[in-house]
C-alpha cells in the first residue's frame, strides 16, 4: 500500500478545512472497508484517480453518528454503522426498506465496520476497474474492457463509455424512500435529494455522485412515508453472505382502497451505473390495480434495457424480481 | 542439470525404456514425479512395477505384511472410535503455531513483481528507484541472480521455468523480488520497478492451442501448444460397435482454485551452511527435496519444518514454487531471515489450479439398458507449464461400468494461463462428471431409472484391461444406501412435473463414483519408540494439513501395539531432520501410506516386545524355580499387558518388559505396497434441488453422500472429510471459476469476493453421510482413504437433479445463473 497521512478531525468544519488544504489527493474515510482494504490495498489507480496522499478519518467526529426519528422523518448520521441501522427499532418500524437493504450488505463483520456514508459513496465493483492492470475510463484511461470482455455483471441500463453498476444497497433503498443527503463543504451546507445525487458516466465518468473532493456527506434524511406505504426489498446475489446484488429491487408505494397504485417508487440496484428509478414501471402502474397490472408493468424493463454480450439474463431476472417484489409488498 | 520429463515417463513406454540410471535417480527426486505418484497411482503403477530397481523401491517382502487381518470391528479397542484431533485445541483457538503467525528478530519481508503479460520477452528491469527507497535491503532479478542459480529451473520442460525467465509464459511470472524491512515497504518498492516488455502472441484458449495451425511457442513435436497426446486406450472394437441409441455430449469444467484459508507462506534462514525452512507445505520431505535440488545442496543441508498447524493445502502445496527458491537465495544474500507471504491474488494466480477440462463423450446403449460402446476424449488445459491431467480422467471411464467396447483419448494443451495441478484430486472429479452425465443422459434416452441403470451396468470385478481385481468393492452398497436414504423410489419423477411454488420446481438426481485415490503408495515409513516407562512415541514424516492424519496414526499404533490410546503421543509438527519420508499428504494416501508405515513400525516394535516378554516369562519362572516354555508366538498384548494366549491370567506389564531390557524399543517399518489390487474408492451421492425458473437459482435442499471407506478408523474424522469435501465441491458446482480477460489474459476475479467460495448460508443444512465399511485386503485395518473422493459426485448428482426438476441439461460447470437461465430458454 502507498504511504499516506492520516488526519483525525474533531468536527466537520475541521474535516472540510483539511480537504480544502490538501486538495483532491485527500480522501474521506468512513469504515475503510472499500477505500483502504480495497482501492488502496489493490493499488486501484490511474490518471483520473490518483491514490490518496492523505486520509481524513471521520470516525473521530462524534456528531456524524446516530439515528434520530421524529414526526417528519429519520435523520441518520453518515458515520452510523450499518449494524446500528439494522438494529434500530425506530427505523424498522417506519423504514423497514432501509433496514432490510442494510441487512443485505456484505457480512456482519463488514456491517459492524461499514458506515451509511461509506456504503452510499463506495466505488464500483467492476472487475476491470478493480484490476490494477486495466487502465479503464473510470480511472482516467481511454477504454472500457467490459464491452468486448466478460460483462456478465455489468450494466443493462444506462451504460455509456463505462458499464459499471452502482454497488450500494442502501443507496437503492434511500432513493425509493425519497431521501436526501446533507453535504458539508467550504461554501457551507447543502441538501441534495438522492434523485439528483447520483451521476452516470455521461456526466462524469470519474465519479458516481455529485460529491466534490472538498465535501463531506454528513447525514441522510428520510421523510416519514405516507400512511399505509408498502415497502419491500429484495436482493438477488450469487452468494448469500458477502456479495453484491445481481439485481436488487426497492419499492415503496401506496395504494387506494381498491388496490390501485396511488403513488410510489420502484428502484433497481445492480442494473445501471446509478441506482435506477424505473419510472416507466411506476407510470405503467399509476391508477391501475397493482396485482393485475404488475406483470405487464414489470415487462417494460425490457424496453429500457440494452444488455451486452453476456448479461441479457439480468433483464429476465430484473423483470421477475420487480414482479415478485411488488407482489410481495402487497402481502 | 539432468532433467527427466516425468509426464512422458508414464505416457510413453519407449521414453521410459531409454532412460539411464542417472535419469532414474533424478526422477526419484523430481517434484513432478512425486506429484504423479500421489495423484495418479494407477498411471505410475506399471512404471513402478517395471522399473522398481531403478526407482530404488524397497524389495517386495516374501512374507505378507505383518499379520494384517481386516479384523472384526468388535475386537478393536481404539479403531472405530471417534477421537478428536491431537492439535484440535490449537486449531480452534489459533494458539497453534501457524507459519503465517511466525516472526523472527531481524527478518525481512519479500514482495514479488510479476508479469502483467501472458507471453512476453523481458527486455529490461530497472530497480534503481526501488533500491533508493528507505528500508529496501535487496532486490533479486534476472540481471543480478548469482551465477550458480542461473541454470536452475523447476518442473518439466520445454518450455523452461527458470528462477527468472527472459521469456515469460504467464501473467504472474516473477520478474523481481524485493526484500525489505517490512511488508509495506516491499509492496511500495515493487511499484517503483520499471520493466520493459516485448509482448509476444499468447495462446489463452485451450482449443485454440490444439489447432494444427496454432503458433508454436517452443520446439514442439506436437501441433500448436499441445503438451501430450496420450496413446489411446482401446478395448474391444469401439469403432465397429453398434447400439440402439447413441448419446453425444460435450461436457466442460472451469478452472478452480483451492483457496486454502492460510495463504502460502514461509520463513527461512540459514544456520551456517544449512537452510532452515518453515513452510506451509503438504510434504515436508518433498519441499526439502525440491529446495535441495534447486539450491544444489545435499538433502540433509535443508531442514524443513511444517508446524502441524496449517490453513490446509488441498494439493497445491505438495512441492515448491519459484518464490521459495527466491526466498532461500535472498536469505543467503542478506544473511537475514526471510518471510514470504503470498498475497491472496498471488495464491490465486501463480500457484496451480484444477485445470479446465473438455470431454467429448459418446456412449452407445441398447434399449434393454446394456452398454455397448464408449468413445471418450478428454482435453485438459495444462496452463503455462508442462503438465498433464487429461488421462487422469480415465479411471472411472475405464473401471466403473461394464463397457465392452471402449476408446479413451487424452490430450493436454499448454496455454499462457493458469497452471494445472492437484486440487483435492486433479482429474477424477472431471472423469466422474463426464461419465455420470453421459450415463444420466443415456438413462433418460432409453427411459430407464438412473439408479437401476447404474446397478445393472456396474463393474464389480476389477480393471477390465489390466485384470487387477478390486478388493471387496462397496459400490453396490453405496448406491443402494444413498438411494434408500433419500427415498429415491418415492421421489424420482418425470422431468418438470413437480412445481413446489410458482415457477419453482423440485428435482432429484444421482451419481456414482470410483477413483484411485486413497490407495496408499511407497515410501510408507515410520518409527515407533516404546519408552522404558511403557509410554509410546510415534515418529512420522506425514504432514498433517487438517484432516487429522496424525491423530489417526496414533490410533493405528495404539491398536496395533495393544496399548491404550492415552499412552501414545504424536507431535503435530514434522521436522525433516528427524523423520523419514513417507510421501506427501496428497492423493488421499496417508491412511495407507504414513498410516501403513506406523502400523508396520508398531508391529515391528510388538515383535521385539514379545520376544523380550517371552524371555522375561522364562527368566521370572526360573527365579521361582519353575520350568516354562514360552515363545513370542504364544503371546499377545492388549491394554499394555502382555499375556499368554493360552492363559490370559499370565501377564506382564509392558513397562516391566521394556525396563528389563534397559533400552527404549525402536520399531520401524519395512514395507512395500503390493501391486496386486486395483485399489479403488467408491461412492454414490443423491441430491435434491429446487430450481427457480424466474431467477435461475438452484437451491440444493438435501445431499446424501455414501462412501465405502473400507474401515472408518476414526468415524468422526471420516464424516468431517465427507462433509467438507461436499461443501468444497458445491463451490465448484455453483460459483467457483477462475476467470481471465480473453483479450489481455489478466485474471478477473483473484479474490474471495469475486471468485465466490460458498458461505455457510449457501450450504444445505442436510448433508447426510453414510459410511460403508467393506474392509480392503490392502488397507490398514481394511481402510481406504477418503480425502478426495467426496469432491467428485456432487456435480453430476446436482446436474441430474436440475434436469429432473426442469428438463434442461447443464453440461458445463459451474452451473451459474446465466447458464441455468440460458438452458431454461431452450426448454420453455
Amino acid at each position: 500500500m502507498k504511504n499516506f497521512e492520516l488526519y483525525e478531525p474533531s468536527n466537520v468544519r475541521e474535516a472540510v478545512a483539511t480537504l480544502v488544504k490538501i486538495g483532491p489527493k485527500a480522501k474521506v474515510i468512513g469504515g475503510g472497508s472499500d477505500l483502504v482494504a480495497g482501492v488502496m490495498k489493490d493499488w486501484v489507480q490511474g490518471n483520473g484517480m490518483p491514490l490518496p496522499d492523505a486520509l481524513v478519518d471521520l470516525s473521530t467526529i462524534p456528531q456524524l453518528k446516530g439515528i434520530k426519528v421524529d414526526k417528519t422523518g429519520a435523520t441518520i448520521g453518515a458515520m452510523t454503522t450499518l449494524t446500528e441501522i439494522v438494529e434500530s427499532k425506530d427505523l424498522q418500524k417506519q423504514f423497514s426498506l432501509l433496514t432490510q437493504a442494510a441487512h443485505s450488505v456484505a457480512s456482519p463483520l463488514i456491517r459492524n465496520f461499514g458506515t451509511l456514508g461509506g456504503n452510499i459513496n463506495q466505488r464500483p465493483r467492476c472487475w476491470f476497474y478493480r484490476g490494477a492492470e486495466f487502465n479503464c475510463y473510470k480511472k482516467g484511461g481511454d477504454f472500457c474492457y467490459s464491452v468486448g470482455g466478460d460483462n456478465r455483471y455489468h450494466a443493462i441500463i444506462g451504460g455509456e463509455l463505462c458499464y459499471i453498476v452502482h454497488p450500494s444497497d442502501t443507496a437503492t433503498a434511500l432513493l425509493a424512500l425519497n431521501a436526501q443527503a446533507k453535504i458539508a463543504g467550504p461554501r457551507g451546507d447543502r441538501t441534495v435529494p438522492f434523485d439528483q445525487y447520483f451521476i452516470g458516466p455521461r456526466e462524469d465518468v470519474l465519479r458516481e455522485n455529485i460529491l466534490k473532493a472538498d465535501e463531506v456527506m454528513t447525514e441522510v434524511f428520510i421523510p416519514t412515508p405516507a400512511p399505509g406505504t408498502k415497502q419491500a426489498w429484495s436482493k438477488l446475489k450469487n452468494r448469500q453472505v458477502y456479495d453484491f446484488a445481481i439485481v436488487s429491487v426497492a419499492a415503496a408505494f401506496t395504494t387506494d382502497a381498491s388496490g390501485n397504485w396511488a403513488d410510489g417508487r420502484v428502484v433497481l440496484g445492480g442494473v445501471a451505473p446509478v441506482p435506477y428509478r424505473a419510472t416507466n414501471i411506476e407510470n405503467q402502474l399509476k391508477g391501475k390495480n397493482v396485482k393485475n397490472s404488475i406483470k405487464q408493468a414489470a415487462a417494460t424493463i425490457r424496453t429500457a434495457a440494452r444488455p451486452m454480450s453476456m448479461n441479457a439474463y439480468k433483464v429476465d431476472v430484473a423483470q421477475t424480481m420487480v414482479e415478485r417484489t411488488i407482489l410481495g409488498a402487497l402481502g | 542439470m539432468l532433467t527427466v520429463d516425468a509426464l512422458r515417463v508414464v505416457q510413453d513406454p519407449k521414453y521410459a525404456a531409454s532412460l539411464t540410471e542417472a535419469h532414474w535417480h533424478a526422477l526419484i527426486g523430481d517434484p513432478v514425479w512425486s506429484e504423479l505418484v500421489a495423484e495418479y497411482p494407477e498411471m505410475v503403477a506399471p512404471v513402478q512395477d517395471l522399473y522398481a530397481a531403478q526407482l530404488g523401491m524397497p524389495l517386495a517382502k516374501a512374507e505378507p505384511a505383518a499379520d494384517n487381518p481386516p479384523g472384526k470391528s468388535d475386537q478393536f479397542k481404539v479403531i472405530g472410535k471417534s477421537i478428536p484431533r491431537v492439535q484440535g485445541l490449537g486449531v480452534v483457538t489459533n494458539l497453534g503455531q501457524y507459519v503465517e503467525n511466525m516472526r523472527m528478530p531481524g527478518m525481512l519481508f519479500t514482495r514479488t513483481l510479476r508479469s502483467s503479460h501472458p507471453h512476453a520477452k523481458v527486455k529490461s528491469v530497472d530497480t534503481r528507484k526501488a533500491e533508493a527507497l528507505a528500508g529496501v535491503v535487496a532486490i533479486l532479478h534476472r540481471g543480478n541472480l548469482p551465477a550458480e542459480y542461473r541454470n536452475v529451473k523447476l518442473g518439466s520442460s520445454p518450455p523452461d521455468r527458470y528462477l527468472f525467465n527472459e521469456e515469460v509464459f504467464e501473467v504472474g511470472a516473477p520478474i523481481a523480488v524485493v526484500a525489505a524491512e517490512n511488508e509495506h515497504i516491499a509492496d511500495q518498492a515493487i511499484h517503483l520497478i520499471d520493466v520493459e516488455y516485448e509482448p509476444l502472441p499468447a495462446t489463452l484458449d485451450m482449443m485454440e492451442g490444439y489447432q494444427p495451425n496454432a503458433l508454436k511457442q517452443w520446439d514442439n513435436k506436437e501441433n500448436g501448444t499441445i503438451v501430450a497426446i496420450t496413446p489411446p486406450l482401446v478395448r474391444g472394437n469401439p469403432d465397429g460397435a453398434r447400439a440402439d441409441v447413441v448419446i453425444d455430449a460435450v461436457l466442460t469444467r472451469a478452472t478452480e482454485q483451492h483457496m486454502a484459508l492460510e495463504v502460502t507462506n514461509s520463513l527461512m534462514y540459514w544456520d551456517q551452511d544449512r537452510l532452515i525452512v518453515y513452510y506451509t507445505c503438504q510434504h515436508a520431505h518433498g519441499t526439502r527435496a525440491g529446495l535441495a535440488q534447486a539450491l544444489k545442496l545435499p538433502a540433509n543441508r535443508v531442514r524443513v519444518i511444517q508446524t502441524g498447524y496449517m490453513g490446509s493445502g488441498y494439493g497445491y502445496r505438495s512441492g515448491i514454487d519459484l518464490a521459495e527458491v527466491h526466498s532461500a537465495i535472498l536469505a543467503k544474500i542478506t544473511g537475514r531471515p526471510i518471510k514470504t507471504m503470498y498475497t491472496r491474488a498471488e495464491d490465486f494466480i501463480t500457484r496451480t489450479h484444477r485445470p479446465e477440462f473438455r470431454n467429448e463423450m459418446k456412449l452407445g446403449v441398447n434399449r434393454d439398458g446394456t452398454l455397448q460402446f464408449g468413445h471418450f476424449r478428454v482435453f485438459a488445459n495444462a496452463g503455462a507449464h508442462r503438465s498433464g491431467a487429461a488421462n487422469g480422467s480415465w479411471f472411472n471411464m475405464q473401471n466403473q461400468y461394464k463397457i465392452p467396447n471402449l476408446k479413451l483419448e487424452a490430450i493436454d494443451v499448454f496455454t499462457n494461463s493458469f497452471k494445472s495441478g492437484p486440487y483435492r484430486c486433479v482429474s477424477h472429479p472431471n472423469g466422474t462428471f463426464a461419465l455420470e452425465m453421459i450415463m444420466e443422459k443415456a438413462a433418460a434416452a432409453i427411459g430407464a431409472d438412473p439408479v437401476e441403470f447404474r446397478l445393472k451396468n456396474l463393474n464389480e470385478v476389477g480393471n477390465p484391461d489390466t485384470k487387477k481385481p478390486f478388493s471387496n468393492p462397496g459400490i453396490r452398497e453405496c448406491i443402494t444406501a444413498a438411494a434408500e436414504r433419500i427415498g429415491w423410489k418415492e421421489k424420482w419423477h418425470k422431468p418438470r412435473v413437480k412445481e413446489v411454488r410458482p415457477g419453482v420446481f423440485h428435482g432429484i438426481g444421482f451419481a456414482a463414483h470410483a477413483c484411485s485415490h486413497g490407495a496408499g503408495t511407497d515410501p510408507a515409513t515410520g518409527q515407533v519408540i516404546v519408552n522404558t516407562d511403557g509410554s509410546v512415541q510415534c515418529v512420522s514424516g506425514c504432514t498433517d494439513i487438517g484432516p487429522g492424519q496424525r491423530t489417526q496414526m496414533a490410533m493405528i499404533v495404539a491398536e496395533a501395539l495393544g496399548v491404550p490410546y492415552t499412552s501414545v503421543t504424536i507431535t503435530a509438527y514434522v521436522d525433516t531432520d528427524n523423520t523419514t519420508d513417507t510421501a506427501g499428504t496428497n492423493g488421499s494416501r496417508q491412511t495407507n501410506t504414513g498410516g501403513r508405515g506406523m502400523y508396520e513400525a508398531a508391529m515391528d516394535a510388538k515383535r521385539q516386545i514379545l520376544k523380550l516378554a517371552a524371555d522375561k516369562f522364562i527368566a521370572d519362572a526360573k527365579r521361582r524355580n519353575e520350568e516354562l516354555q514360552v515363545t513370542p508366538e504364544q503371546l499377545d498384548i492388549t491394554d499394555g499387558r502382555i499375556f499368554t494366549k493360552s492363559d490370559p491370567s499370565k501377564k506382564l506389564a509392558l513397562e516391566s518388559v521394556v525396563q528389563g531390557s534397559g533400552l527404549s524399543i525402536l520399531g520401524r517399518s519395512i514395507y512395500r505396497q503390493d501391486t496386486k489390487w486395483e485399489r479403488t474408492a467408491w461412492a454414490a451421492h443423491a441430491a435434491e434441488v429446487e430450481v427457480d425458473t424466474g431467477t435461475g437459482t438452484v437451491q440444493l435442499t438435501r445431499l446424501v453422500a455414501a462412501h465405502d471407506v473400507g474401515r472408518a478408523l476414526n468415524p468422526f474424522a471420516v464424516e468431517q472429510q465427507i462433509e467438507g469435501g461436499v461443501v468444497m465441491a458445491l463451490g465448484a458446482v455453483f460459483m467457483e471459476e477462475l476467470l481471465k480477460d480473453t483479450a489481455t489474459g489478466l485474471t478477473l476475479n483473484p479474490n474471495m469476493l469475486d471468485y465466490r467460495p460458498p458461505s455457510i448460508l449457501d450450504v444445505p443444512e442436510n448433508i447426510e453421510t453414510i459410511i460403508i465399511e467393506k474392509p480392503k485386503e490392502y488397507g490398514v485395518f481394511g481402510a481406504h482413504g477418503i480425502g478426495e473422493p467426496p469432491m467428485a459426485p456432487p456435480a453430476p448428482a446436482i446436474a441430474a437433479a436440475v434436469y429432473n426438476a426442469v428438463g434442461a441439461w447443464i453440461d458445463s460447470m459451474p452451473m451459474t445463473r446465466e447458464k441455468v437461465l440460458a438452458a431454461l430458454r431452450n426448454v420453455r
